[in-house]
């Protein structure tokens, strides 16, 4: 148990790990919301990857202008301004021409990602970026500088996100109305790109380019799956990240694995976990919901039988008349717990709320029998088509059918008349 | 007040155009307070461009846009905008109550919460629509006609005097196009002028006290009567006369 859970804790560069990875992982899951439901987790894809061009520029230029070698902060500044360029040109490109967006996201992020891969081998001599560490990152291996910007980059962000919670929450669920009463929606966009530029920026060097989206939208999205409102979507979101690091670290030190794909591997399994027995929108409350659901057929069918039995209908009668693959035990319970039926010595009788429910049914089946009858529907299909006509019940239909059968006696006795 | 009804909206040869092919052309239109108006007009009409100029959100090439007396971009938030249906995600997180607060965001200062009476004006706003029970609902889970309710309440919250609802009944049942009438009867009366762009003509004479008739320019403007007739509508919806006629032979019985 120690060998397994303490003995790694303490360790520095698990120490490190795990408090960088969470700090990465809260931002990313709180900014990630908002990118989940505005449907840009392409976009997060894009940044990430625009990201090593700016990298390659801020180190060349940090390195040729100040002799600096690896400069965290000209880097960091470099990938913004790489990430927001991309943004810019997407947004160029999708607006002057029929290219639509995601389009425009391919061909931008692709190309940046190109420029910065041939940079990177251009000038292998003066830059020393270790193309394999930027795609796959590497957390096990944080460095304290990494540390220091991702915590400032999580707190600026952070505190923006909350501030101003209210502006994000309006300009993402309804725009027009945000812009009706003078809120600057395109300022909050920029604002909000230049965010998940920020926190892709400093979650790459620890999951990667590849790994860094996943890490933007699968929390976000596991919360999703459980909450009905925006701030408990995101403290879910933050939560499910750090389990996600925390997971993630144990496995990729128990399996001696890579950290980045471990945690993501711990974050995947975390989501479909959830995606599985999340009590609302889960695949086994789906599941449930949908076994439990009584085909209003079978209940209609129920109330006509006895109301043609017109006394109380004994179980086997209604068995005779009531087609019911999964038996008659639950609808019939359900019937009387919805007020439809009692239950009475002789069988199973009408309440008032049934016979009423009944009593439609039966002439919904009477007006569709005339009705396939003046289309010329031989007599022996009228009554079974008309039963399985007969739920079509609404209002609508019954008026119109109605109305329809009104028109055609008419016809007839004008016809002869004449 | 002294007068009873005085002008809210008014709009005096507003152009706007789309890459030199005019959307509205010298449209003219004062629209007093306490009614209920109906916007009509074939697709493309330069409905959705009518809404954005009230809304405040195009400069027009040529006229003005008063919202009680002042110009439209500079009276943010006194046209309350109820959207389409359609133009709403249905699985955002997001509840009844929480929308319904939405319509208090703008009087609420961006470095404090919302405060009890900012609740209380929203929960009184979905009393009057009658949603207050279904506070804690996450939107989706509601019907068509209480989804439309919700957002009518967000529009009330926000206190303005004005309501703009782009297509209210658009894909619901005929009970529940009753059910959203009766909603914006009540706020008529509670002194709302209500500005609805609508599609569906053969209930527009019954709906509306006045209704506006567009396509790119103004067609006509008045009473029911006065636009539902046969040489205007064949002229703006070119093709479908037929249904016209019969539409306007019911009108005048």
């Amino acid at each position: 148990m120690y060998e397994l859970f303490i003995a790694p804790l303490t360790e520095t560069y698990f120490q490190k790990a795990l408090i960088g990875g969470s700090i990465v992982a809260i931002v990313a899951g709180v900014v990630g919301c908002l990118v989940v439901l505005r449907r840009m987790a392409f976009l997060g894809d894009a940044l990430s990857h625009a990201m090593i061009a700016g990298v390659a520029g801020g180190y060349l230029v940090m390195k040729m202008l100040f002799d600096l070698e690896a400069h965290a902060p000209g880097m960091l500044l470099g990938s913004l301004i790489a990430a927001i360029t991309t943004v810019a040109l997407i947004s160029f490109v999708a607006r002057i021409s029929r290219v639509k967006e995601d389009t425009a996201i391919g061909i931008m992020y692709t190309g940046i990602f190109a420029l910065g891969v041939v940079a990177v081998s251009i000038f292998r001599h003066y830059i020393h970026i270790d193309l394999m560490h930027f795609i796959m990152g590497d957390i096990l291996g944080v460095a304290d500088t990494d540390l220091w910007v991702s915590a400032f980059v999580a707190a600026g962000v952070l505190t923006v996100l909350i501030l101003f919670f209210r502006h994000f929450q309006i300009a993402t669920f309804d725009p027009v109305m945000a812009a009706s009463i003078g809120l600057p929606v395109l300022f909050i966009d920029y604002v909000l790109t230049t965010c998940v530029s920020l926190v892709v920026v400093s979650a790459v060097s620890m999951v990667g380019v590849i790994l860094v989206v996943g890490l933007l939208i699968t929390p976000a999205a596991t919360a999703y799956l459980l909450s009905d409102r925006l701030d408990r979507m995101m403290a879910l979101a933050a939560l499910f990240g750090v389990t996600s690091v925390i997971g993630g670290l144990y496995l990729c030190v128990w399996l001696d694995s890579a950290g980045g794909g471990a945690i993501m591997l711990f974050c995947t399994l975390q989501f479909l976990v959830v995606l599985t027995v999340a009590p609302k929108y889960g695949l086994l409350a789906r599941w449930l919901r949908l076994r439990n659901l009584i085909p209003q057929q079978i209940i209609e069918d129920i109330l006509t039988t006895v109301l043609r039995y017109d006394k109380p209908t004994p179980l086997s009668v209604i068995r005779q008349y009531v087609e019911s693959p999964k038996g008659l035990k639950k609808p019939l319970q359900r019937m009387i717990e919805d007020g439809l039926l009692q239950e009475t010595a002789g069988g199973y009788g009408l309440t008032p709320a049934g016979d009423k429910e009944a009593n439609k049914v039966l002439k919904a089946h009477r007006l569709w029998e005339a009705y396939l009858e003046t289309i010329g529907t031989p007599k022996e299909e009228l009554h079974p088509t008309a039963h399985q006509l007969e739920h079509i019940s609404d209002t609508n239909t019954v008026k119109y059918l109605g109305e329809k059968l009104g028109k055609p006696q008419n016809d007839q006795r004008d016809q002869e008349k004449q | 007040m002294t007068t009873k009804s005085t002008s809210v909206i008014k709009v005096e040869h507003l152009t706007v155009s789309y890459h030199a092919k005019p959307a509205l052309l010298d449209v003219t239109i004062d629209i007093d307070s306490d009614q209920l108006i109906g916007v009509i007009g074939p697709n493309g009409a330069g409905k959705s461009t009518f809404i954005k100029a009230i809304l405040g959100f195009i400069k027009p090439d040529i006229g003005t846009v008063l919202i009680n007396g002042k110009s439209a971009q500079k009276a943010k938030g006194e046209v309350a905008y109820v959207p389409q249906r359609g133009a709403v995600d249905w699985d955002f997180p997001i509840t009844v109550q929480e929308v319904a607060l939405m319509g208090r965001y703008q009087q609420i200062p961006w470095y404090t919460s919302p405060k009890r009476k900012d609740r209380q004006a929203a929960l009184e706003a979905l009393e009057m629509v009658r949603m207050e029970d279904f506070v804690d609902r996450q939107i989706g889970e509601l019907s068509g006609g209480q989804q439309q309710r919700v957002f009518m309440a967000r529009a009330l919250a926000q206190g303005s005097d004005i309501l703009l609802l782009d297509e209210p009944f658009a894909g619901v049942d005929a009970a529940t196009e009753r059910a959203i009438l009766e909603v914006l009867e009540r706020a008529k009366q509670s002194g709302k002028t209500l500005v609805v762009v609508h599609h569906d003509l053969s209930t527009a004479a019954e709906y509306f006290d006045k209704l506006i008739l567009i396509k790119q320019r103004l067609y006509a403007y008045g009473t029911p009567r006065m636009v539902l007739r046969e040489d205007l509508l064949s002229k703006v919806y070119e093709g479908r006369l037929r249904i016209f006629s019969d539409l306007i032979k019911e009108e005048s019985q």
